[in-house]
């Protein structure tokens, strides 16, 4: 959500990722960034606005060495910093050209870390799906892999640490999924109209930045995206993920294997489990299946890792078929989760879990509705780390409705970890209709976890 | 003739080669018989009696059910030449070929006689059986073909029913099979059948057997002993010895067809063939072993390696020694259990429609799944190939044998199961409704069954085992789902106007039909097996869910180390194969599932196995949830969440108190009208928090909700209480 709401506002408003480790030397400048939005702006600025950032950071930590600076607001412009992870920082700089971003904390949108959106099957597809997962998991022979499942963009099933699943869930949907594959752009493109993905591609793609001395790169390994080949992987470049012949998807990101002249296997580390992980993700039809294998249980590279991927092949293919044709037999389409009449955001804070109107709905709101919504959002987040102050531990129930300016009703009910927001246009009569609405809403799709006893 | 199969629990790895193992055993002790002076012996499948004779008496022993110490009966009958012997299916009557023209009748209870002589002296007599046919009783096949007789017990003499014309070089009969093939040609292989199976008489379309030629010209005929009419599974076949090609060609009949099936490779120039319990055994007589043969199944293979045939119980010294004096010269027809004992496949023997009892080692085949398959075809001594499937289970999973043949292990076990429910055959120690829930989901896909026993509904069968033709050629798929049905078909006549009942209210009849098997299991017309063992307890190897988590999964957690994820997937593959056959599964089994995921950490798992039902919500489910939840906080809420679900208030509401959140607690319980949680567990909660408003709540509310509460002691001690952090309160505020 923080991503996505940020972005919307376009005019000055920059997001840049790097890592302080790299790009020490000159030269090298550019293998620093990470991620940059809008990634058409020329290098030159990119570099500048990183720079003042490095500098802001820098001057910062002489007066406070553990926790650098969190927000400076100065005349000309605002600057919000995250530091992901050690030396990883994000950066929203905001040079307002007419008006001031209306929006709740900046930072708290750096630091979340985003959802995941679930399919909601049946039990005979669950067990499909969990049956499918053994075998997944069980492919490499005795070292135990992890999986992730996809339908569209929706998760069906994983095996990893809910970290790491929101993690790998959010690149997957990014470049993953068939969406990103077909379109080249990230899944969210309705937000970046006009933004084609050849200026993205042009923008961050990198091209191999020449030798580069190993004592800089030896730390990248506690980065998400772990590697020790000496160069910069931009795991995040667009475009650069295709469908071979076998099903599996492949890249050059991490570069082309040497002895055999293939695409490098991508690998990515796990938080959890603290372990490097070959990432061979197969598609078929609209499910995506994400394999993960333990680099140590891997001896022989490249080939090792084609061994599993037929092992995959061999085992899972025909589950793979039961799966998708279970699947898309229940699968009610792109708008498949939309309740007419409401437009609702579902929030399981415990499971990092969320589900909303389809994106297409909630564009149809007025903007005086939106901004009643921004404006509860705001009440709600204040509230909430109020409560966390007062009593950690203890979860607190609360409802909040605010009427906007059109006479739509922008709604808040928060009980036991779960959230519920909702903007109901038409329910203008009374308050007690729009929560007869919500009741409503909450009996009949959260198991009534909203209503009120 | 009826020995006693024994899951051998004799371990079969370790012994093999060495001579001591053996697929199939003689029952040990045999049933004697001495007579004094004996002439000769005769078997009567009909009557399943054996028949040693004098020249002027005949004994009879009784073969089923099976007893060594079994005595005999003896009839005196008028002193004469005996070529065979019959009785009636009542026992009443003994039939006595004198000559080839003759027959004797002795009328057993006033020891009257008379005679049947064949009208022109051209005409021989080739044989005679008894029969339950509807139109005649006695049928004496001649050479010049069939002469079907009804009994008349007043002038105790026989009518003519019907003549049937044809030309007959020899014939074969089963009283199993109610099935008479005539062999007529040059070579004796072209043959006629009929039928004569309560139904009435089917003449089944004459057919020829193939024989393969040893040189050009010259052109071998077909004899009897080389034709064997068998039974397996409710289908008769016909199972012919081809000489020159070293082969033994089957042929299954159907209502309007007789189709080859294929060919097994014989390796002896002798064999004969006989059926344990749907089983097929090949003796190779001059090999000494004995080949078992499934062939429900399409394979062609045989079920396990060949293995001579052994005496139970023999002491072995004897069994290796080669052949004793041949001093028994005078048993012209020696059954294979009262032959020299030791001697195994003597000359001398005769195989007779035998009933031996097969002994499946199981451990000697490998593929799993259909050892299950066949174990659980088994109908005999159900109760041992039962347990035999349950520690094939246990051993699979413990031996951590790949998922995918785990599963089609199980698969195997799920749909017979499944079969077995609707079929009825489960019906013992089953409650009723469990068996009615498996009916009322009978397929449209099976209409095929929903025929087979539709009609043995409508037909009440008071016969034990006629075999009958099978109607639905071609399309029969050799699934395993087909086997009770058939079996069920085995004990239908022969169909007359099975068109109309294709497809039609399967449902229906089969709903009649469970009725049927709830009124009690002896006089259940549809399992042929029951009336031959209403000792034994089972009638089905079927494993039920409950028996599936109590024998196997709750067995093998215990025994199992290391890693649970594998007993885990394990549990979802049953799942699946229990959902496809809409079978429920007990909740203990969910409760391990939650033990096992969480013994893993794998909590987030364990959730989707929760919200996605996997795990369907009960009580039982929701508790555990609450134990492991002590671990992991989310676990926890799963499970309380699955009590609001379930509407179980009570616990639903003491839980919120213990967890402190007697606010919702409270509301939850106006909501609901709980009124069984006692109102101190709400006090001394908010009591515990030391928030004096909290308690005036909480006071509050009782005093509201429930009429009285004020005059309880509770008020009372919970109201001074209050009164007292008030002034406390007030005190330190000063």
């Amino acid at each position: 959500m923080g991503l996505a709401s940020a972005s919307t506002a376009t005019d000055g408003m920059q997001l840049c990722i790097f890592d302080l480790r790299r790009g020490q030397n000159e030269g090298q400048e550019l293998d620093k960034i990470l991620f940059f939005f809008p990634a058409d702006l020329p290098f030159s600025t990119q570099l500048s606005v990183i720079g003042l950032s490095e500098g802001l950071i820098t001057f910062t930590r002489i007066f406070s060495p553990e926790a650098a600076c969190e927000i400076i607001e100065a005349e000309r412009h605002s600057h919000v910093f995250y530091e992901a992870e050690t030396d990883i920082w994000m950066v929203m700089a905001d040079f307002p050209v007419g008006k001031k971003l209306q929006l709740p904390s900046f930072r708290d949108c750096l630091k979340e870390r985003g959802t995941v959106q679930m399919l909601t099957m049946g039990r005979e597809a669950a067990i499909e799906v969990q049956s499918l997962v053994s075998v997944l998991d069980s492919c490499a022979g005795n070292s135990s892999c992890y999986s992730m499942i996809l339908f569209h963009d929706l998760l069906v099933s994983t095996t990893l640490s809910p970290d790491d699943t929101i993690n790998l869930f959010t690149y997957a949907v990014l470049r993953l999924s068939p969406n990103a594959l077909s379109s080249g752009v990230n899944s969210w493109s309705y937000i970046r109209r006009g933004s084609t993905s050849s200026h993205f591609v042009s923008g961050s793609a990198l091209t191999h930045s020449g030798p580069v001395s190993e004592q800089i790169y030896h730390s990248s390994d506690t980065s998400p995206v772990g590697n020790n080949i000496n160069r910069v992987t931009r795991a995040l470049q667009h475009g650069k993920w295709y469908k071979g012949k076998d099903g599996f998807l492949v890249t050059d990101i991490w570069g082309v294997d040497v002895g055999s002249l293939v695409c490098a296997t991508p690998t990515v580390w796990l938080q959890q489990t603290e372990e490097a992980m070959y990432l061979c993700p197969y598609q078929f039809k609209s499910l995506t299946l994400i394999l993960l294998i333990p680099v140590s249980s891997i001896l022989n590279g490249e080939q090792g890792v084609a061994l599993v991927k037929q092992q995959l092949l061999e085992n899972a293919s025909l589950k793979i078929l039961k799966v998708e044709e279970k699947l898309s037999k229940g699968w009610g389409g792109e708008n498949a989760y939309h309740v007419s009449g409401y437009r609702y955001l579902l929030v399981d804070g415990d499971r990092n879990i969320s589900r909303a109107s389809p994106p297409g709905k909630v564009t149809t709101l007025a903007k005086e509705s939106l901004l009643a919504l921004s404006k509860l959002r705001d009440e709600v987040d204040l509230e909430k780390s109020r409560a966390k102050r007062d009593n950690a531990g203890c979860e607190k129930d609360l409802e909040v409705s605010i009427r906007a300016k059109n006479n739509a009703w922008a709604i808040a009910r928060i009980t036991g970890g779960k959230e519920l927001y909702m903007v109901l246009e038409k329910a203008s009569e009374t308050l007690l209709y729009a929560s007869d609405a919500v009741e409503k809403f909450s009996n009949r799709y959260c198991n009534g976890a909203f209503s009120l006893d | 003739m009826s020995g006693k199969a024994s899951s051998s629990s004799q371990p079969s790895i370790g012994l093999s080669g060495s001579g001591a193992l053996s697929h199939i055993y003689i029952q040990y002790p045999p049933l004697r018989c001495s007579i004094p002076e004996s002439r000769g012996l005769h078997y009567d499948d009909g009557t399943k009696l054996l028949i040693p004779s004098t020249s002027n008496q005949i004994f009879s022993w009784k073969t089923v059910p099976f007893n060594p110490l079994a005595t005999s009966t003896s009839d005196s009958i008028p002193e004469g030449p005996i070529l065979s012997i019959r009785f009636s299916l009542d026992t009443k009557l003994i039939a006595i070929q004198r000559s080839s023209s003759e027959i004797q009748f002795w009328i057993r209870e006033t020891s009257e006689a008379f005679s049947h002589r064949c009208r022109s002296d051209s005409e021989n007599i080739l044989g005679f059986f008894w029969t339950d046919c509807p139109l005649c009783d006695f049928v004496v096949v001649k050479n010049s073909g069939l002469d079907l007789f009804a009994y008349d017990s007043v002038a105790k003499s026989l009518d003519l029913v019907e003549m049937r014309k044809l030309n007959v070089c020899w014939y074969v009969y089963t009283h199993e099979s109610r099935l008479v093939l005539l062999a007529s040609g040059m070579q004796c292989r072209t043959f006629t059948g009929f039928q004569l199976s309560s139904a009435g008489i089917v003449r089944l379309p004459k057919f020829d057997m193939a024989m393969a030629k040893p040189e050009a010209n010259s052109k071998p005929v077909l004899a009897a002993e080389d034709v064997y009419i068998v039974t397996v599974y409710g289908r008769i076949y016909c199972l012919q010895v081809d000489r020159v090609a070293m082969l033994l060609h089957s042929y299954r009949f159907y209502r309007d067809a007789v189709v080859q099936q294929g060919s097994l490779p014989i390796y002896s120039r002798k064999i004969a063939v006989s059926v344990v319990d749907n089983v097929l055994l090949v003796h190779q007589i001059d090999a000494k072993v004995v080949i078992l043969y499934d062939i429900f199944a399409d394979s062609r293979a045989p079920i396990s390696a060949p293995l001579p045939l052994q005496s139970r119980g023999f002491p072995r010294s004897y069994s290796s020694s080669s052949r004793s004096s041949g001093k028994d010269g005078e048993c012209s027809e020696v059954n294979n259990k009262i032959d020299h004992e030791g001697i195994i496949y003597g000359d001398n023997w005769t195989f007779i429609v035998p009933d031996l009892i097969c002994d499946a080692i199981a451990a000697s085949s490998s593929e799993t799944p259909s050892v299950l398959e066949f174990l659980q075809r088994r109908k005999l001594e159900a109760i041992k190939a039962k347990q035999l499937c349950l520690g094939i289970a246990r051993t699979v999973i413990l031996e951590r044998r790949p998922v995918s043949m785990v599963s089609k292990a199980i698969d195997v076990l799920v749909s017979s199961y499944s079969l077995s429910l609707k079929t009825g055959s489960y019906f013992k120690g089953i409650k009723t409704e469990s068996t009615s829930s498996g009916v009322a989901k009978t397929s449209v896909a099976r209409s095929s069954t929903d025929v087979s026993t539709s009609r043995i509904d409508g037909t009440s069968i008071r016969h034990e085992s006629t075999a009958g033709v099978d109607s639905e050629y071609p399309s029969r798929a050799s699934t395993f789902s087909a086997s009770e049905s058939e079996e069920n078909a085995s004990s239908a006549p022969l169909r007359t106007d099975s068109r109309d009942l294709q497809l039609g209210g399967g449902k229906v009849d089969r709903v009649n039909l469970t009725g049927a098997h709830s009124s009690g299991p002896t006089d259940n017309p549809v399992f042929v097996n029951i009336s031959e063992q209403q000792d034994s307890e089972l009638t089905s190897p079927a494993i039920s869910p409950d028996e599936m988590y109590k024998f196997v999964f709750a067995a093998v957690e215990e025994e199992m180390v290391g890693d649970p994820s594998y007993l885990v997937s394990i549990i979802v593959e049953f799942l699946c194969s229990t959902n496809m056959e809409k079978i429920k599964v007990h909740p203990n089994l969910y409760v391990l599932a939650i033990q096992l995921l969480a013994r893993n950490e794998r909590y987030a798992e364990l959730e989707s196995f929760v919200t996605n039902k996997i795990l369907e919500p009960s009580k039982e489910v929701a508790l555990q949830l609450l134990e492991s939840g002590r671990q992991n906080i989310q676990t926890r809420k799963l499970g309380l969440e699955m009590l609001r679900q379930l509407s179980l208030h009570h616990d639903y509401v003491s839980l919120l108190v213990q967890d402190g959140r007697y606010n919702e607690a409270l509301r939850y319980a106006r909501k609901y009208q709980v009124t069984t949680v006692r109102p101190a567990l709400f006090l001394q909660a908010a009591c515990s928090s030391n928030n004096s408003q909290h308690l005036a709540a909480v006071l509050r509310f009782f005093s509201d909700f429930i009429p009285d509460f004020r005059t309880t002691s509770d008020f009372t001690t919970y109201y001074g209480i209050l009164n007292e952090m008030n002034t406390s309160v007030a005190a330190t505020s000063f």
